[in-house]
This record gives structure tokens, C-alpha cells and sequence, in this order.
């Protein structure tokens, strides 16, 4: 290891962590050429491949190197929230009808049919402005949608021609599409706020109605990795680099293959902005269509988070590029990297919890930047695999659990509702308790499910 | 030892051990696995040709792998068999079958993490992780 390997966990929560291999993992991460100050994982942290998720790194721009397996597959997965102008009371009866309408216009599992089919060079200018290019060229957002996103919607230095065919071919039709696995439309409640200036200050009130939206850059984003980590792989010799785990490869960041990378993951980052933002739209939609135009237009974007990227970001006087692998920025109040209007109660922050659990807004503290490098967790994190899961629970059982709760449930899978159930995640309650004991981020607010719709 | 695959617990992806007395048997039994993942049946009859090389035998599951989710995103291919096979020198040129439907789930990718597909005494052995 050239670097420590830091966890944020309370005791108990380690003696869990260590069951599976994601503190190997880490410890390998902690090997990488150029890595500063540790390697570091959350308390949502579980064995992935490679990384672990809930894994972070930051490399020196000059002796560090780039790994597409520490950003994965799903480039720029990740969260959005919108917050409708009225509360969950006022849905009614019409809580079913607004989570169908959803599921019909988000297309999710392998659907293909997005609610935006592009040409090829529509695509392209897709990759290169991202959330921009839908708010300017297809009316598909607002000024507002596009300023309350991570990065305005818009990761610089994307090349579409270093995304290839196949990428193309994967990602077409898919704007406006959920994916499968642990992606989902969720309808919420505005449970309990914690701190009244910051839910204020991001447009939250106690029982309002709110949509959480977890998806990212679908094929075009899978292929993406799946290129450069082959193509680096066959690279690594070239640059003296030996590696503990083969999915770690990695290039130099100044090297060809380490720049072709960050120009195609920008590409695919900027897709998954668009993505979500047609998603959104999409849910606009549906609420126009179930509860009227005044709903429609009144619901607003809180804010957009990527968990899955690496980013060129300023700390101690050096830029650096962290890689976030099931990770979530948490900037600090004062942040000129965030809205105005959040300046002051910091970076909106969403921890999704599994389904039929709270799911939590956070705001940034500035013992993020001091410890983790302006990081914080992601979700939950699992603690069950996916066959663990089926053998405990059956998908109609649950589904019937969830009803039975008085949550709307959408799922293409009885398997893949299963697998995804609460009993397969941790509590999330401690997950971010622990985040907040820390000084990452604080909470800002609770939110109870009322329908969901899985991918 | 007749062909054998089954899935080891991950806590968040699917990994996948595979034993076979050839390595055409374990790519075969590997395209069984990744249908298995994808979902259930149903669906029209499609058989697909499939071209793919690597400089070495994992590397080789892993192009393979790719090539299977690459049809099923783009053309709803669940695979179910493999027609004919011709392995030499880490390339593999086949035809396979399988079914067009929508799969109930996606992989995202085939990584290569903890990826082996080696010659044992008893045949060969193979292992791969999916993100799903």
C-alpha cells in the first residue's frame, strides 16, 4: 500500500464490513500509483469489483493515473430529487394513478423506447453539452433544472469520437429509460426536516411530495467502461504498472489512454445528466397529466448528484482527480461549485434508502473537505447479496408487504424486487448517522416512500 | 467431470464459477449462466454469429461475455445454446441460439475482477464477476 486505507464506520458497522472482501478491495485501491493521502470508503461500503462501493481516491495530476473500473460501468449513476408544490395529502386517491402514469412513460428493465429518440449527430451534441443541450435544443428542462445539477449537467472535455460505435448503438433510445437492477422512480413524503434554514433554503416543507430519481448512463455509459478498461488492460505493461486486481486497470492520466478515457467518460456522464433530465420531464408529464398543468409547472428541481465519476477538483492548493465509486460530492457551505441560492446551507445531498425505508437529504459540511475529499456516501449499501436476498424473501411476498404499508409498487421482476428488498441493505439511519457524527454532511431532511417504481 | 456453473455470493454484483472439461465447454456453460441471469424464456427463436478474440483465455470469457450482452441490450437476445463452436489461440467463432424478448434484467458489464479461466487437472475452470 503506498497510502492508508481510511473507513468511516462506527465499530459495529466494521465488524460487518469486514465479513466481505470490500476491505481488500480497499487495500488495493491504496496501491495505485499516485494516490494522495488514503484511500477511503464510506459507511455504505460493500464488495464490489475492483473498487469497493463506497470507495474514493484521489491521484495527482502528474504521477497519478485514471481507472475507468473506479468510476464502473454505470458512468455518472446517480440521483435527482423534485419537489412537488403541494403535500402528500393532497394526492389522495390520485397516489396510484400518478405512479402508473410514471411507470408508463419511464420506460424501465431493458426498455429501449425513451421518451427522447435522437439521430446520431442529436446524440452527439447530447455528449458534449449534456442537461444544456436538452434545455436549448428540445425544451426538454428549464434554466433552473440545469443550474440545480452537479456540475450544471455538463462535464467539460467530452469527445464524442472517442466513444465508439457500439456505445452509440447501446445508448440509442435510451434517453428518458431507468435501467434495471437497483434503479428507481420513487413518489415520497417529506417525513421530518432537521434543519428548517436548509430545507428552506433547497424549497422542502414537512409532508410535501416528492420524486426521487436513481438512474444513470445506461448502455452508452456500460460499453464506455467496458472499452477502456480493455483497451488499458492491454496497456498496462507499457507503463510498468502492476496491479493486485486487473479490474484496477489503469493509465496514466496524461497518457493517451487515460485522456481518451476522461473525454468518452465526460461523453457518457454528460448522457446521464440528459438521461435523468428526460426522466424528469417525463414525471412532469405525469403529474401534468394526473394533477394538472399548475402541479406540473410548480414542481421544482431541488438538485442532481452523480455517485459514479472521477473529477478534476481543487483540495490543499492541488488539483487532483477523484474518483467517486458509489460516492456522493458534499460540498461545504461557501462553495462557489454550488447555486447561489445553497451557498449557504451547503451542497444538497441524496442518500436513497432501499425500498419501503427512508431515503435522506443532507447538506454538505466543511468536514468533507478536511477528511474525505469532498465525499459522502451514496446509499445504504448492501449487506445481503442478491442470491441471499431470493432465498429470504419472495418478490410477491414483498410486493404484497409494501401494498400492505401503503406503498404503490411498480416492478417488472417479482426476482428483481426480491433482490432489492430492505433486509438486503444496511440501516441506513446508522449509515448516515455516521456520516453526520463525522462532520461530511449534515440532515437536512427525512423521506418516507409512497410508491415506487423499480427498474 | 461432467459441466458444471453456479453462482458465489457477492454482496453486490453476480460471480459466476464454471467447471467443464474444454474451454468450448466453458463458454458454453457461461452462455447458459449469463441467459439464466438475463431472465426467463418466451420470445421468438433467433440464432446470432458471434467473432471475438482476446490476447489470452480469460481475456477470451470476457470478450465473449460482452458479445452476449452486447445482443441482448440491442436486440433483446436471451442466448440458450451454442449451435457450433471453433476455439483455437483465444479466438472463438460460433453460432448460437436463443430467444428475442425483452430480458427481465441487464448486466452492465463483465469485469475482470477475480477473472480466471485456467487448465486444472480435471479440465478446466473458469470464474467471472457481472455487474448487474
Amino acid at each position: 500500500m503506498r497510502v492508508p486505507a481510511r473507513v468511516f464506520a462506527s465499530r459495529e458497522m466494521l465488524d460487518a464490513i469486514a465479513v466481505d472482501r470490500s476491505l481488500e478491495q480497499l487495500q488495493n485501491v491504496a496501491t495505485l500509483p499516485g494516490i494522495v493521502d488514503a484511500a477511503i470508503a464510506m459507511p455504505d461500503i460493500h464488495q464490489g469489483y475492483g473498487f469497493p462501493v463506497g470507495g474514493l481516491a484521489a491521484f495527482d495530476l502528474v504521477e497519478g493515473i485514471v481507472s475507468p473500473g473506479g468510476v464502473g460501468y454505470d458512468i455518472n449513476c446517480g440521483v435527482r430529487l423534485l419537489a412537488l408544490p403541494l403535500e402528500e395529502r393532497e394526492l389522495g386517491a390520485r397516489r396510484e394513478q400518478l405512479v402508473h402514469e410514471v411507470s408508463r412513460r419511464v420506460p424501465a428493465g431493458a426498455g429501449r423506447e425513451g421518451a427522447l429518440q435522437l439521430t446520431r449527430r442529436e446524440l452527439d451534441r447530447v455528449l458534449l453539452r449534456g442537461s444544456r443541450e436538452l434545455a436549448d435544443g428540445h425544451g426538454i428542462g428549464t434554466d433552473e433544472d440545469v443550474a440545480c445539477t452537479e456540475s450544471q449537467g455538463f462535464l467539460p472535455g467530452a469527445d464524442t469520437d472517442k466513444v465508439s460505435d457500439r456505445a452509440h448503438e447501446r445508448g440509442s433510445g435510451q434517453l428518458g429509460t431507468m435501467g434495471s437492477g437497483n434503479h428507481f422512480v420513487e413518489l415520497q413524503r417529506v417525513e421530518m426536516l432537521f434543519d428548517l434554514g436548509a430545507a428552506a433554503a433547497f424549497g422542502l416543507r414537512e409532508n410535501q411530495a416528492t420524486v426521487l430519481i436513481h438512474s444513470g448512463s445506461r448502455g452508452l455509459g456500460h460499453q464506455v467502461c467496458t472499452d477502456y478498461v480493455r483497451r488499458i488492460d492491454t496497456a498496462l505493461a507499457d507503463y510498468g504498472i502492476r496491479l493486485p486486481d486487473r479490474q484496477l486497470a489503469c493509465a496514466p492520466l496524461s497518457s493517451p489512454q487515460g485522456r481518451d478515457y476522461l473525454a468518452a467518460m465526460a461523453a457518457a456522464a454528460n448522457f446521464a445528466f440528459a438521461n435523468r433530465q428526460v426522466i424528469a420531464h417525463s414525471i412532469r408529464e405525469s403529474i401534468r397529466a394526473v394533477l394538472g398543468d399548475a402541479t406540473a409547472d410548480g414542481t421544482r428541481q431541488v438538485y442532481d448528484v452523480a455517485h459514479n465519476v472521477a473529477k478534476t477538483e481543487r483540495y490543499g492548493g492541488r488539483e487532483l482527480c477523484v474518483h467517486r465509486k458509489g460516492a456522493t460530492r458534499a460540498f461545504p457551505p461557501g462553495s462557489r461549485d454550488i447555486p447561489a441560492e445553497y451557498r449557504e446551507a451547503g451542497q444538497p445531498v441524496f442518500i436513497p434508502g432501499s425500498m419501503g425505508t427512508s431515503s435522506f437529504v443532507l447538506a454538505g459540511r466543511h468536514g468533507s473537505l478536511e477528511r474525505s475529499f469532498g465525499t459522502v456516501c451514496h446509499g445504504a449499501g448492501r449487506q445481503l447479496s442478491r442470491t441471499g436476498a431470493r432465498k429470504r424473501v419472495r418478490g410477491a411476498e414483498l410486493r404484497r408487504q409494501l401494498e400492505a404499508a401503503g406503498i404503490v409498487v411498480r416492478s417488472p421482476s417479482n426476482r428483481g424486487l426480491a433482490e432489492e428488498a430492505p433486509l438486503a441493505y444496511k440501516d441506513i439511519d446508522r449509515v448516515v448517522d455516521v456520516v453526520e457524527r463525522s462532520g461530511l454532511a449534515a440532515r437536512v431532511a427525512r423521506l418516507r416512500p409512497i410508491g415506487v417504481i423499480k427498474g | 467431470m461432467g459441466p458444471v456453473y453456479r453462482w458465489l455470493e457477492h454482496t453486490s454484483e453476480a460471480e459466476l464459477l464454471i467447471e467443464d472439461e474444454t474451454p468450448g465447454g466453458v463458454l458454453t456453460e457461461a452462455l447458459v449462466a449469463l441467459g439464466e441471469l438475463l431472465g426467463d424464456g418466451g420470445g421468438e427463436p433467433v440464432t446470432h454469429e458471434v467473432n471475438v478474440g482476446s490476447e489470452d483465455m480469460p481475456g477470451l470469457l470476457v470478450e465473449w461475455l460482452n458479445e452476449l450482452v452486447y445482443l441482448a441490450e440491442t436486440d433483446g437476445f436471451i442466448p440458450e445454446r451454442v449451435v457450433r463452436m471453433h476455439l483455437a489461440d483465444a479466438q472463438v467463432r460460433a453460432a448460437i441460439g436463443g430467444r428475442r424478448c425483452a430480458p427481465q434484467s441487464l448486466v452492465k458489464g463483465v469485469t475482470y475482477h477475480r477473472l480466471k479461466m485456467e487448465e486444472t487437472g480435471e479440465g478446466w475452470q473458469a470464474r467471472v464477476v457481472f455487474d448487474v
